[in-house]
């Protein structure tokens, strides 16, 4: 696997660590990716579900959270650290400019359109930091819409791009009966980010490189999306099978125990459609139980918590701590191929492998 | 061309919704099947058309047709 570069930040392996909530992908697992040579990503979302005062004041207790969780990263790893946010939370500009204190190297961004970034972080302040930021898409026009309004308003770009297809996990940014259409696959997303990309990539004289997430699962997947003209990929699933991923041996387990037909997709509380592992607590939402909502702050902007259900963050960080009688998890759509747990060093050379016998293949057919 | 012809043909193009749909009081996202992605590419094509900027807080109360000509004749001065 070759290296890539997003500006002068040099990552060795083209493989970015997905960042999942709710505290599935925290420093352990980020630190240990980035030891790799892949981007190792926090996922900020509810990280403050985790401390003891989060009922009292869950804004300090998600912005401590976070602080300690990067600390912890950087001082593990000389490699690249990112953070997840979602553009949809209330506290989103106070998480980039957390980061951006504790110098995390790259922020993705997804969940909505980050089209005013330098402002929320301060123009001066954002040109110095050096931060990178990478949103996190699901169309060519979400691009298109991100760099215009980049360009026109601060003569500045985003330094990346994620196109996040609909075999991914968690959230997806897709209308539920659009996720299996030919239009929405992965492969024919890519040329369609690509080209909005590229006359600003032009303009400004610079590479905006594409990671493409969503479904990617072996070192052959990488080799072959590779050929669409992406630098890397973001994996998610097979993380959580790995040792250093942050979520409980419960949690992990259900990923191993699950079938094909264990994976289904539920409509969030939040107004989005989202892949995840069916069980009893799946299946009494579906019946139309609704579990107690306590909201001590309304953490994500679209979240109808006055009419949901259950809450979602709550009910992830129950399946991420063991207890899955109180939640479930999210996962890609290759979940149910996970049979064991593995370490990252592990994931990494398997990877590696894959992507070498897939290249080998390749020189030997031509 | 009227500003009120031209705002029209981008909607048209835009959505790709006929002129008889298209009447002040429709609304981009419940009568002309727009989603929020489409709502926002569609003001920056305004924005290009015309030659103006139009702010984010301006944006989200430009939410049907005729929000949308008033918006930018005021713009424009006329």
């Amino acid at each position: 696997m070759r290296s890539f570069y997003i500006r002068d930040l040099k990552i060795e392996k083209p493989v970015v660590q997905g960042g999942m909530g709710v505290g599935v992908s925290l420093s352990r697992l980020a630190a240990t990716v980035a030891n790799e040579g892949g981007i190792g990503v926090i996922a900020s979302v509810g990280a403050g579900l985790f401390e003891d005062d989060f009922k009292s004041d869950y804004q300090a207790a998600n912005q401590r959270a976070l602080r300690n969780e990067i600390r912890k990263a950087k001082s593990a790893t000389k490699g690249v650290i990112g953070l997840n946010v979602m553009v949809a939370l209330n506290d989103y500009k106070e998480i980039i400019n957390t980061a951006v204190d504790e110098n995390i190297d790259i922020l993705f961004l997804g969940a909505g359109l980050p089209t005013d970034v330098p402002n929320e972080i301060g123009i001066e302040r954002y040109k110095s930091s050096g931060v990178k930021v990478a949103p996190i898409v699901s169309s060519g026009l979400a691009a298109k819409i991100i760099l215009r309004k980049w360009d026109r308003g601060f003569n500045m770009i985003p330094d990346a791009f994620v196109v996040e297809g609909p075999l991914a996990g968690g959230h997806l940014g897709y209308k539920k009966e659009d996720l299996f259409k030919e239009e929405f696959k992965l492969e024919n997303l890519i040329p369609e980010v690509l080209a909005e990309i590229k006359p600003f990539a032009e303009k400004y004289g610079r590479e905006i490189p594409l990671i493409a997430a969503g479904g990617i699962y072996t070192g052959e997947d990488i080799y072959n999306i590779q050929k669409l003209g992406v630098k890397a990929v973001q994996m998610g699933t097979r993380f959580v099978a790995t040792n250093e991923c942050d979520a409980t041996d419960e949690f992990k387990n259900e990923y191993i125990k699950c079938t094909k037909e264990d994976i289904v997709i539920i409509q969030s509380p939040v107004g989005l459609p989202g892949r995840a592992i069916n069980n009893q607590f799946l299946k009494e939402i579906e019946a139309g139980y609704a579990k107690k909502v306590t909201c001590p702050w309304l953490c994500l902007k679209s979240c109808a918590a006055e009419k949901a259900q259950y809450c979602i963050g709550q009910a992830l960080a129950n399946a991420k701590e063991g207890h899955l009688s109180e939640g479930f998890a999210f996962c890609g759509a290759n979940a149910y191929r996970i049979d064991k747990i593995i370490s990252v060093k592990e994931l990494f050379a398997e990877l590696e492998e894959g992507y070498d016998r897939a290249a080998a293949n390749d020189a030997g057919s031509n | 061309m009227s500003v009120e012809q031209r705002v029209k043909e981008i909607i048209m193009d835009e959505l790709g919704v006929e002129e008889a749909a298209v009447v002040p009081g429709a609304s981009f996202i419940n009568d002309l099947g727009a989603d929020s992605l489409a709502t926002v590419e569609l003001v920056m094509k305004f924005e290009d058309e015309f030659d103006i900027k139009i702010e984010e807080e301006d944006a989200e109360k430009i939410t049907t047709v005729g929000s949308a000509i008033e918006f930018i004749k005021k713009q424009l001065g006329e």
